[in-house]
């Protein structure tokens, strides 16, 4: 736990320092929350019933995943990674006498516990005052929100790890990244819920691992996932966890082996 | 050596560097590409569930969608490592361009060339000819030439604001949240005609951060949108004049902060 918050106070010491970053990144938050709420009103004049949610349930879904969506950005554990082969520096990172795996989850849940408390709980504080935010269906709900999403950002750590173990081999993260985000952004249900997922693509967003992301606790907070359907989506969230975090341990053993140092 | 000489002998040797990661280069064609398809993917979906969005119907929306990601791909080929302004700043690496007898600027611009990019404007391409047989348009000699100067227009317009965000870094020493802020700006403005939101905000990316000119603005134009009985119909034909006014602001901006830079040291 130490070194957790020894991370959390570090990436504290950068954001004081570079306030105006800071406020950038909060005022887009805030640009977000405000145009899906537009995009959605603008879709729902048109078809009230299309969608299946009330436009309330709707403006709550995107504002929300708006809100929580820097969770997920936070550290970027494949750019580090990656990073640190391009400098050299990944030589000090294996002498650490912590497990590599760990110290990134260290990392990266540091930044995360701090991002949490300054900028993704006053987002969703802003949501309900400002972009129609509603409070969950049930008090339930809620907490069950919380856990799922701490889940959902587990599960996007170990997909960033496994992405940086995978920089090591093509020793370049930039472009693999660009289609993973790509892909992340459609499948997570980030802009668009999976439920409106037609066919084929919504075959394939359930069964990717993407959507037990963000789609599982917002479908959760806003009461589209209900009574006996949480339980196997929570079952499913675990699985991937459980998953990821195996194949991305396996995969960095195979491959720290026989790094490529590319500076020094 | 004159500027455009130094340029591209510049380009020249940073594209012997990128020889070194050949297999990368495919990976990254395949990443935009897919990165493209899920953005028209998910305009596509909400479409599917009506047949327009407001007035646009879809094959409108890709081809807004494709004028600004071909504007882009010509701002990305040449000018993208912009963005990483702040780096050569916290690293001191921009000592260097200061020391060497050429223009700096020429130096940032020639230090890549991101041919990746090209996917994009293949990608691009393929997508505003589908748009054009699909709708139906014939363009007479003067909207193609419009339409190549919007595409320029656009591009300039994206290096411009680029270069104006990496220059914050000169003040504040990072970059990064205001880039985070222009690309989500972009992921809006560039996707979805800007009429369907709020007038606070059309007026926000017609005259502070004028990103509407990069498409939305050309797109009114070249696809018959333009309605003369409205009183801001010109604006379908400012964005070469909105490019060119960036340029300038950008070009002051620019002398102004490499007076004030100060080296971070490294």
């Amino acid at each position: 736990m130490r070194v957790f918050w020894a991370f959390a106070r570090q990436s504290f010491q950068t954001t004081v320092i570079y306030r105006f970053d800071f406020w950038l990144r909060v005022s887009t938050i805030l640009l977000l929350m405000y145009s899906i709420r537009w995009v959605w009103v603008a879709l729902y004049a048109q078809r009230p019933s299309a969608f299946g949610v009330s436009l309330e349930q709707m403006v709550t879904y995107g504002v929300l995943s708006m809100a929580v969506l820097n969770l997920f950005y936070s550290f970027g554990v494949q750019y580090y990674i990656s990073e640190q082969v391009r400098s050299g520096a990944i030589d000090l990172d294996l002498l650490k006498p912590l497990d590599f795996h760990i110290h990134m989850l260290a990392r990266s849940a540091g930044e995360m516990l701090f991002r949490l408390f300054i900028m993704i709980i006053p987002a969703i504080l802003c949501g309900y005052l400002f972009f129609g935010l509603q409070p969950p269906v049930t008090s339930l709900a809620g907490l069950l929100f919380a856990v799922t999403l701490l889940i959902g950002y587990l599960i996007s750590f170990h997909l960033g790890f496994l992405l940086g173990t995978l920089s090591l081999v093509t020793l370049e993260v930039h472009s693999i990244d660009w289609a993973f985000d790509a892909l992340m952004r459609l499948f997570s249900g980030q802009l668009v819920p999976l439920w409106l997922f037609p066919g084929v693509l919504g075959t394939l967003a359930a069964l990717l691992p993407f959507g037990s992301l963000l789609a599982t606790p917002l479908s959760i907070y806003t009461g589209v996932l209900r009574g006996d359907a949480i339980l196997p989506a929570i079952a499913l969230q675990l699985f991937w966890l459980a998953a990821l975090a195996l194949i991305s341990r396996w995969l960095w053993g195979r491959v720290q082996a026989g790094i490529v140092s590319q500076g020094g | 050596m004159n500027a455009f000489q130094l340029y591209f002998r510049l380009i020249q040797i940073s594209l012997l560097s990128r020889m070194q990661y050949r297999a990368n280069f495919i990976v990254g064609l395949l990443g935009l590409i897919v990165w493209n398809l899920v953005n028209l993917g998910l305009i596509g979906i909400l479409i599917t569930q009506f047949t327009r969005l407001k007035d646009w119907t879809l094959w409108e929306l890709v081809f807004l969608y494709c004028l600004w990601i071909l504007g882009y791909s010509l701002y990305g080929l040449f000018f993208s490592h912009t963005t990483q302004m702040e780096d050569y700043l916290i690293e001191g690496t921009f000592d260097q361009f200061l020391l060497r007898p050429a223009s700096p600027l020429i130096q940032v611009l020639g230090r890549e060339f991101q041919y990746v990019e090209i996917a994009d404007a293949l990608f691009a391409l393929t997508g505003i000819s589908l748009a054009y047989t699909r709708l139906g348009l014939h363009w007479d000699g003067w909207r193609w030439g419009f339409f190549v100067i919007a595409v320029v227009a656009g591009a300039v317009i994206v290096l411009a604001l680029n270069l104006l965000i990496a220059c914050t870094a000169f003040w504040t020493g990072r970059s990064r949240g205001a880039f985070i802020v222009v690309r989500q700006f972009h992921g809006l403005v560039q996707w979805y005609p800007i009429d369907i939101f709020g007038n606070a905000f059309r007026a926000i990316v017609t005259g502070l951060l004028p990103v509407a000119f990069i498409n939305y603005y050309p797109a009114l134009m070249l696809l018959n949108k333009l309605d003369y009985t409205s009183s801001g119909w010109w604006l379908g034909y400012l964005s070469p004049v909105v490019a060119v006014l960036m340029v300038g602001l950008t070009a002051s901006v620019w002398h102004f902060a490499i007076r004030r830079y100060s080296s971070s040291g490294g």
